[in-house]
């Protein structure tokens, strides 16, 4: 292991340490993972309940010696929805934590300007902050969806089987890949203010434009959103016929996909729901056709996880070397 | 004296222009709802004289218009999300600055060698954050009445404003629980920001773990302004149901739609029961806020960090 390396390791297993002493920081990973629970015992629970109906019907189908029986139309992995607008939400939130967290600790102990001062360069600390982060991520991710599997398990009584499984494992490091993303996001702007609370309130900002407000706009602007159940379902319009419709709302379907498109959070929402078989139009395509289909959004994730990765580079590269001004 | 803090704070809000900053982001919050209420209004009555069409030519009948007897303030009907997601947060900013740059400043050292006395130091600051939220609120009023007249080409009429009024004073209340809450935890906690993390962590748990709990609500139930309706025949709920009360995003968002006539009406007295829980938690924090006031140590809150 070459020295450059060696020195990554270090900050990272300090960024691990100082994370998880931070008793807010535990206190959102608490939430996250309560509501986690709560959300897949909930849908758990109903799914239990429509699975032994299911197996009413089919036991009584087969002993009335009934041929075709109509396959289960439950989908175990689109239980974990909640779960994963949970991540969507609280996620980013604690990632913003843990990014503001990182710098104004630093800053308060003056063991910023010190690391700078050392033989360590603006890419190791980064690259080092980046990874104690993504380890702290991997941790709660993982623990999260340990909890959800057994959940899902003991309530629901099914379990998830191997393909399931490498799906779910994609879509719960597509959550690290989108967390990290907020983790730079509070990192960069709090490394940038002069006062540190300043940088964790630019961050919620943006966090709120980026997860609620433009979802949202886009949800509101949806025509089959308008109706519970969906407007052309109620309207007896088919999706061809649908699609028909639109097209004669060239302009105003372009805006609102736009602005969606602006939102990472929409793009992660849009993948971890394909894998998850959240999205019935997804169910049955195998893991090459859902990258394929989904290879918009992971574009998009790859470019802001890119674009966010050498803004936190960039902004402790300019980090000064001796301490200036009061506390953080 | 109250009156005094009061001004004084009111006066601070506007200098660092966080005054500026609330009223200006509710007030574009308030135009976007009204524009995207018309918008998606428009376009949905378009998109059904298109399916009337089609299923003609199909020779289907067409089902009844699903928008043809919608209230005329159900354009803005988005206003009911904005308040709780982004008037919270900025209600929980405004009650956190409040109380943290007296703090960070050195004005709390100062203020308590005067014949001031905690009790009005806390109505005073109380009194502030709430005429600021009066104001700002009262600019949305406005602008949602300008927004009605310019999409319904017709004055609203004054029971229409009546009902915008009424949601507004129910926005307030809720808006000065989450600024009391974060006055609540700038006073509890020792840092300025692990406070404010704190009262996030509060608005989070308020705003999408409880109607989980209690309803059943996935979190992004919290931004469509149209519900899938929700099973809660599980016994999980037979529990937790009893909270629902107290689930006060969820009491908030029906009381508006009761208040703003874009939901199945009920009798008056089950919206008021609906506002009472807020009104409680509201009382409840702004006492516990009072209290903490008054056994606070100024004297070792001078770091803001």
């Amino acid at each position: 292991m070459n020295s450059s390396t060696t020195r990554i390791i270090t900050l990272a297993r300090h960024e691990y340490r100082a994370a998880v002493r931070s008793r807010v920081l535990i206190a959102l990973i608490g939430i996250l993972v309560a509501v986690t629970v709560a959300s897949v015992y909930i849908a758990a629970a109903e799914y239990r309940s429509q699975l032994a109906d299911y197996e009413a019907y089919r036991s009584a189908a087969v002993a009335g010696g009934i041929k075709r029986i109509a396959p289960s139309p439950l989908v175990l992995l689109s239980l974990l929805r909640g779960a994963m607008e949970y991540i969507e939400i609280i996620g980013a939130i604690i990632a913003i934590a843990l990014g503001y967290l990182s710098v104004s600790r630093e800053r308060a102990n003056r063991t910023l300007p010190l690391l700078r001062s050392r033989p360590v360069t603006s890419g190791e600390l980064t690259g080092g902050s980046i990874l104690g982060a993504l380890a702290v991520m991997g941790t709660l991710i993982a623990v999260t969806a340990v909890v959800a599997v057994v959940c899902l398990g003991l309530i629901g009584k099914d379990w998830v089987n191997g393909s399931q499984a490498f799906r779910l494992l994609v879509a719960y490091l597509a959550s690290i890949v989108y967390m990290g993303v907020f983790y730079c996001l509070g990192a960069m702007v709090t490394a940038r203010s002069r006062i540190a609370s300043n940088g964790l309130m630019v961050a919620l900002g943006i966090w709120l434009v980026v997860v609620l407000i433009l979802p949202q706009f886009g949800d509101t602007l949806d025509a089959d959103n308008q109706v519970p159940g969906g407007l052309f379902k109620t309207l007896t319009i088919d999706r061809p016929q649908s699609l028909q419709i639109l097209s004669h709302f060239g302009t105003y379907e372009f805006i609102r996909t736009g602005l969606e498109e602006l939102s990472f959070a929409k793009h992660y929402e849009r993948f971890v729901f394909a894998m998850t078989d959240v999205k019935a139009n997804y169910r049955g395509f195998t893991l090459s056709q859902l990258f394929h289909e989904k290879r918009n959004d992971v574009a998009w994730m790859i470019f802001y996880a890119v674009a966010l990765g050498a803004g936190i580079r960039r902004s402790f590269h300019r980090q000064p070397t001796i301490p200036i001004g009061g506390s953080s | 004296m109250i009156a005094t803090i009061a001004a004084h704070q009111v006066l601070s809000l506007r200098r660092q222009r966080i005054f500026m900053a609330l009223l200006g982001t509710l007030l574009v919050m308030t135009a976007l709802a009204g524009l995207l209420g018309w918008s998606s209004h428009r376009t949905i009555v378009r998109v059904y004289d298109e399916a009337v069409k089609i299923l003609a030519a199909d020779g289907k009948p067409a089902p009844p218009n699903p928008f043809e007897l919608k209230p005329a303030l159900s354009l803005l009907s988005n206003m009911a999300i904005y308040i709780p997601l982004i008037g919270a947060l900025l209600a929980l900013v405004l009650g956190h600055l409040s109380m943290a740059d007296d703090q960070t400043d050195g004005v709390g050292r100062l203020i308590f060698t005067r014949q001031v006395s905690r009790r009005s130091y806390a109505l005073g600051k109380i009194l502030g954050a709430a005429g600021v939220l009066a104001v700002i609120l009262a600019a949305c009023l406005v602008v949602s009445a300008v927004s009605l007249l310019v999409v319904n080409r017709a004055v609203p009429s004054v029971g229409e404003l009546g009902r915008l009024s009424l949601f507004y004073g129910l926005s307030w209340l809720y808006l000065m629980l989450f600024a009391l809450i974060g006055m609540a935890t700038v006073l509890m906690a020792r840092r300025r920001t692990l406070a404010l993390l704190s009262a996030l962590g509060v608005w989070m748990v308020l705003t999408f773990a409880v109607p989980q709990f209690t309803s059943g609500l996935r979190p992004t139930s919290s931004l469509n302004p149209v519900s899938e309706p929700v099973s809660t025949s599980q016994a999980f709920f037979d529990v937790t149901a009893q909270a629902r009360p107290f689930s006060v995003s969820e009491q908030y968002k029906e009381a508006s739609a009761r208040i703003l006539d874009t939901a199945i009406p009920e009798p008056t007295s089950k919206t008021i029961r609906r506002v009472l829980p807020i009104a409680v938690l509201l009382s409840g924090v702004g006492a516990l806020t009072a209290g903490l006031v008054s056994r606070h140590d100024y004297s070792r809150s001078s770091s803001g960090e």
